[in-house]
């Protein structure tokens, strides 16, 4: 960590100047943050405020007039199970596919952190999941995956294996499988590149011997790639939370409402019931729920160094 | 340091509430009967086929009229979602909107209702269903509804097989408790169908020229409940009964029976609980069902030899089983808040003539004019069924302002007990709650 | 293959070239494998509709480019304007952003403004699901007359990436030591300069990476679009979606769609490949 400079001891003639820059510096704090002020304000803060509104109105497609209703949207969300299903459902979702996501795109970036030949052509290929929309990439699962015209269930029948992928027991197991095959190059690119940082001599060398190799893992390379493992487990943890594509497009939040998300229960009750009112409420409970974990995380991403140069 | 945040903080503050004082402006207009109509459609034939019509339109009396039609094409799975979006915006976007008689009651606080247009030419049935609190609030366009496809080369061989009408009479008593002889698809019970889907799964008859008898539409989606009502008007039952929900009937324990023991018993495949339309099309085109209740438009691709090379030709098309269809029509509305209300009803009375129809049946649609179906069997021979299907075997679902909720909520409650996830009784208990409130 | 064994391989010869083959075999699997959704698609979008049924497994044995064709022009859509509307909304995002986030996130981190709830703020936001805001959006839209825009797009874009931006741009920043801002400003460089001049050339790598990753995230925005955008600025994930029709899904077509749909983040990022790497390496050490 780099060390403060700022508290340099002043010579006496230079204290004005230093005032003076400290001034100067304040005004373009303010100069800088100008664009995110305004943009702040216009798309972010206004929207979070009337929506934030909906949540305590009734506001339905049978009446837009959207009159306060107090907490009706609330105890609505609180009386009925959906909600909370679908609350557990994906807490659930989430913590299986980011640990596992986690888990091997470490693996991977490790495995991918040599020299080796076409390394730049298959570095490639890894990251490709990301860049298809996941909109498109549902609708290419439900294709690849189905059991009458599909690739996947034909190359498993010419193997001797009949499967039913889509059956009640089987479909979160596949869901789950579905997310850590696109996302796992995501965690896998944050966690390479915080890999560079490290001489490649250190970990091919440890390579060698197996139980060294192990013991640096542990007691070297971790610690130091803590920031980056929680960058990497927060970007992937937000989206996963919002989960929505891929199962929408393949189930639908079904069997029941076995494999409905947080997301799909609030896209349902916006576009399908029409109740603006409870789907707000229920994403103001999400974020009231979540948002004490965030300046816990962001601190271990990205300690600014602020405090030394206020 | 906290001052600097509060500055901050307050800035943001101030320009966002400032912002907040200027909502949008809302009301609708009459326009001056002239300029750009603003239409929404979705994909496939039916936006096809009024494609057509709009660019008749205008070339020719829209010209006279002063009227452009600009058709805006949104995919099936996301038009009603953006709809919804639009009216909660009550916006002026669209001077159109595409609806459909099951949910026309959710949408009508946001739409115009039709005084002055013609509408005698139309099936009065399509008519009624669009009304809403004695007032139309959409035009008929197309109408849909189910049929029975079947492989016409595998019943034939059924029939024509001493042996094989021997194993079935086998199989029907082990299904049914009593043997029954094999008939022509044209005359099923929903018994027929049952022990039919079981003659032709291997799990049951191992040589079943099919895998799977039939493909239920078991996913949890609003449009598979329509699927399912065949079953459910078929054996007798029916959402509600004198405005209370009867959904904890007999019959409807049969109909959420029947599913599960088809899917339960493997003679529709283990994916079909998450099977709709394209799925039901993928297990017909590649030959592992026999037969499924589909949507009416699906024929053609099904018989089409470029699309379906393996059992072109060999599709038939009966009643769906039971004898009770489900019947919807697409349509045709106006935006309360569409800033050109009066070039929008010039353009819309011009659709709702027999002679918009009949173009719009030459280029591929089902229209719901009785005369122009009969007028034009020529273009395709299926109108004359549709016409007596809707006619004799059509029902619509009751007409409520919450239909269309209803519909989505009767699929997640059931779709779990279709699949034999969870016991009917249970599920229907709570499927007919939930209905009850929002029948209200 | 000539061309890698005669590279002069450094030093580090300790590492066997067997060995190093068995590595290209293992992670050409796996690239392969995460792949395989994709080469399906490229695969179905040559199959005639028949085939795509008839032969799910093998290679299409009567290749066509009929769905290239449905997707470019045949179809009555216009997707050479999806395509160009894509390519506008992700790249005027990414300006956007970095326009916004390096300034303010410089501000926040070495001027010491706002604090660092406007980070917690900002990355907090992106928790929320998006359909809580699409409906306020769509009203504020309306009254900006941004409805139906590429510029509307581009702000519904800039908010969803601004939380990424800045916490990578933010932990970019923390690693350049504070020394040489300093010695700068003592030169009389003042803070403008200094950004401008010092801190934006070391920062490179690290905006490349966070534009490739907003670019790819724009690109693939599939719910914004589809409530701001109605015919003007439809984008080509919207597009594709047109070939979901009423009477069931035109696999080939959609298959060709996406696969071109693809095209464009993927060159972008090749091109950046290696500041995407170092770009987002540059905030894992810290002292």
């Amino acid at each position: 960590m780099s060390t403060s400079l700022d508290t340099r001891p002043a010579l006496g003639t230079r204290k004005r100047a230093v005032a003076a820059r400290k001034r100067s510096r304040t005004i373009a704090a303010g100069v800088l943050s100008l664009p995110l002020i305004a943009f702040a304000a216009v798309f972010v803060v206004y929207p979070l405020i009337t929506g934030s509104m909906t949540a305590f109105q009734a506001s339905t497609l049978f009446d837009l007039a959207g009159t306060f209703n107090g907490i009706d949207n609330f105890t609505s969300l609180f009386t009925s199970d959906g909600f909370a299903k679908s609350a557990g459902f994906t807490v659930l979702f989430s913590a299986i596919v980011v640990t596992v996501e986690m888990v091997l795109g470490f693996g991977l970036a490790l495995l991918v952190n040599r020299r080796f030949p076409g390394k730049k052509v298959f570095f490639t290929m890894i990251l490709l999941p990301i860049m298809v929309a996941p909109a498109l990439l549902g609708i290419m699962f439900r294709l690849l995956l189905n059991g009458d015209i599909g690739a996947i269930p034909a190359l498993l029948q010419g193997l001797g294996m009949s499967v039913s992928l889509f059956s009640p027991d089987s479909v979160v197991p596949l869901l789950i499988v579905l997310d850590i095959l696109q996302w796992t190059p995501f965690t896998f690119l944050i966690i390479y590149a915080g890999l560079q940082s490290f001489p490649s001599e250190l970990l091919e060398a440890s390579a060698v011997d197996g139980a060294g190799y192990f013991r640096s893992l542990f007691s070297v390379i971790m610690p130091v790639l803590t920031p980056v493992l929680f960058a990497a487990f927060f970007l992937r943890a937000i989206d996963a939370l919002r989960t929505f594509d891929v199962i929408y497009v393949l189930t639908a939040g079904g069997p029941g409402t076995s494999t409905t998300t947080l997301s799909i229960y609030i896209y349902k009750a916006a576009f399908e019931s029409g109740d603006f009112g409870r789907a707000a409420a229920a994403a103001l409970i999400i974020l009231v729920c979540l948002i004490p974990f965030v300046p816990f995380i962001v601190k271990r991403i990205a300690s600014t160094g602020m405090e030394k140069t206020k | 340091m906290l001052k600097r945040q509060l500055m901050a903080g307050t800035a943001i503050l101030a320009t966002a509430v400032m912002l907040a004082g200027c909502a949008p402006a809302s009301g609708g207009t009459d326009g001056d009967g002239t300029g750009t109509v603003k239409m929404v459609s979705w994909p496939g034939p039916e936006g096809e086929a009024m494609a057509k019509v709009v660019e008749a339109y205008n070339d020719g009396q829209g010209q006279d009229d002063g009227i452009e039609v600009e058709m805006v094409l949104l995919s099936r799975q996301d038009t009603f979602s953006k709809e919804t979006a639009l009216m909660a915006s009550k916006s002026s976007d669209m001077d159109i909107y595409w609806t459909a008689s099951y949910n026309v009651g959710q949408f009508a606080a946001s739409l115009d209702p039709l005084d002055g247009i013609d509408t005698s030419s139309y099936f009065p049935v399509a008519v009624d269903g669009l009304t809403y609190k004695d007032e139309l609030f959409a035009l008929p366009l197309d109408v849909s509804n189910h049929f029975l496809l079947y492989r016409q080369d595998l019943i034939d061989a059924l029939l024509a097989d001493p042996a094989s009408v021997e194993k079935y009479r086998e199989i029907s008593a082990e299904v049914l408790g009593t043997a029954r002889d094999p008939k022509d698809p044209q005359t099923w019970d929903l018994d027929d169908y049952k022990a039919m889907a079981a003659y032709f799964s291997q799990s049951e008859n191992p040589e079943s020229p099919t895998e799977y008898g039939t493909i239920l539409q078991a996913k949890n989606l609003l449009y598979n409940t329509m699927v399912w009502n065949d079953v459910l008007w078929g054996y007798g039952g029916n959402w509600a009964e004198d405005g209370e929900a009867a959904l904890n009937s007999e019959a409807a324990e049969k109909a959420v029976q029947l599913y599960a023991d088809i899917y339960t018993n493997k003679w529709t495949s283990p994916d079909s609980s998450q099977a709709e339309f394209p799925e039901t099309q993928a297990a017909l085109q590649s030959g592992s069902a026999a037969f499924a209740i589909q949507w009416s438009a699906a024929f053609a691709a099904l018989n089409d030899p470029e699309q379906s090379p393996e059992i072109a030709g060999k599709m038939a098309i009966a009643p769906v089983p039971g004898g009770q269809t489900h019947v919807h029509a697409l349509s045709v509305s106006l935006n309360k808040y569409s800033k050109n209300k009066e070039a929008a009803k010039t353009w819309l009375s011009y659709l709702a003539t027999p002679d918009a129809m009949t173009q719009y049946a030459e280029a591929g649609g089902i229209p719901a004019m009785p005369d122009v179906l009969e007028a034009n069997k020529a273009i395709n021979p299926a109108f004359p069924q549709v016409s007596e299907s809707i006619a004799e075997y059509g029902y619509s679902e009751p007409v409520f302002p919450k239909t269309f909720q209803a519909y989505s909520k009767l699929a997640e409650d059931l779709s779990g007990a279709w699949v034999g996830q969870v016991p009917a009784k249970e599920a229907l208990e709570i499927a007919n709650n939930n209905l009850q409130d929002l029948l209200g | 293959m000539t061309v890698i064994e005669d590279r002069p391989v450094t030093v580090r010869r300790r590492t066997p070239n067997r060995r190093r083959w068995l590595f290209t075999a293992i992670v050409g699997a796996i690239a392969l494998l995460v792949n395989v959704p994709l080469l399906n698609a490229i695969l179905v979008s040559f199959k005639p509709d028949g085939e795509i049924a008839a032969n799910p497994l093998g290679l299409p044995t009567a290749p066509t480019l009929d769905h290239y064709a449905n997707v470019l022009y045949a179809s009555g859509y216009d997707f050479p304007r999806f395509f160009a509307n894509s390519a506008m909304i992700a790249l005027g995002t990414v300006i956007v952003v970095l326009a916004i986030a390096v300034p303010a996130t410089y501000a926040i981190v070495r001027l010491g403004f706002g604090g660092r709830w406007i980070i917690n703020s900002a990355s907090g936001l992106r928790l929320l699901p998006a359909i809580f805001f699409v409906v306020p959006f769509f009203l504020l839209f309306t009254t900006l007359g941004l409805q139906d825009s590429i510029p509307g797009l581009i702000a519904a874009n800039t908010f969803l990436n601004l939380p990424l931006a800045i916490i990578l741009l933010a932990a970019g920043l923390r690693d350049i030591p504070n020394e040489i801002e300093e010695a700068a400003s003592v030169d009389g460089a003042n803070v403008y300069r200094t950004l401008w001049g010092i801190v934006l050339p070391i920062l490179a790598p690290t905006m490349v990476a966070v534009a490739v990753l907003v670019f790819i995230f724009s690109w693939n925005d599939y719910l914004f679009a589809l409530v701001l955008s109605t015919s003007n600025a439809t984008p080509v994930t919207l597009g594709a979606a047109n070939f979901i029709t009423s009477t069931g899904i035109r696999w080939g077509d959609i298959s060709a769609a996406s696969f071109l749909s693809t095209l464009p983040p993927l060159v972008f990022a090749v091109f950046a490949q290696r500041y995407l790497v170092s770009g987002l390496s540059a905030g894992a050490v810290k002292g």
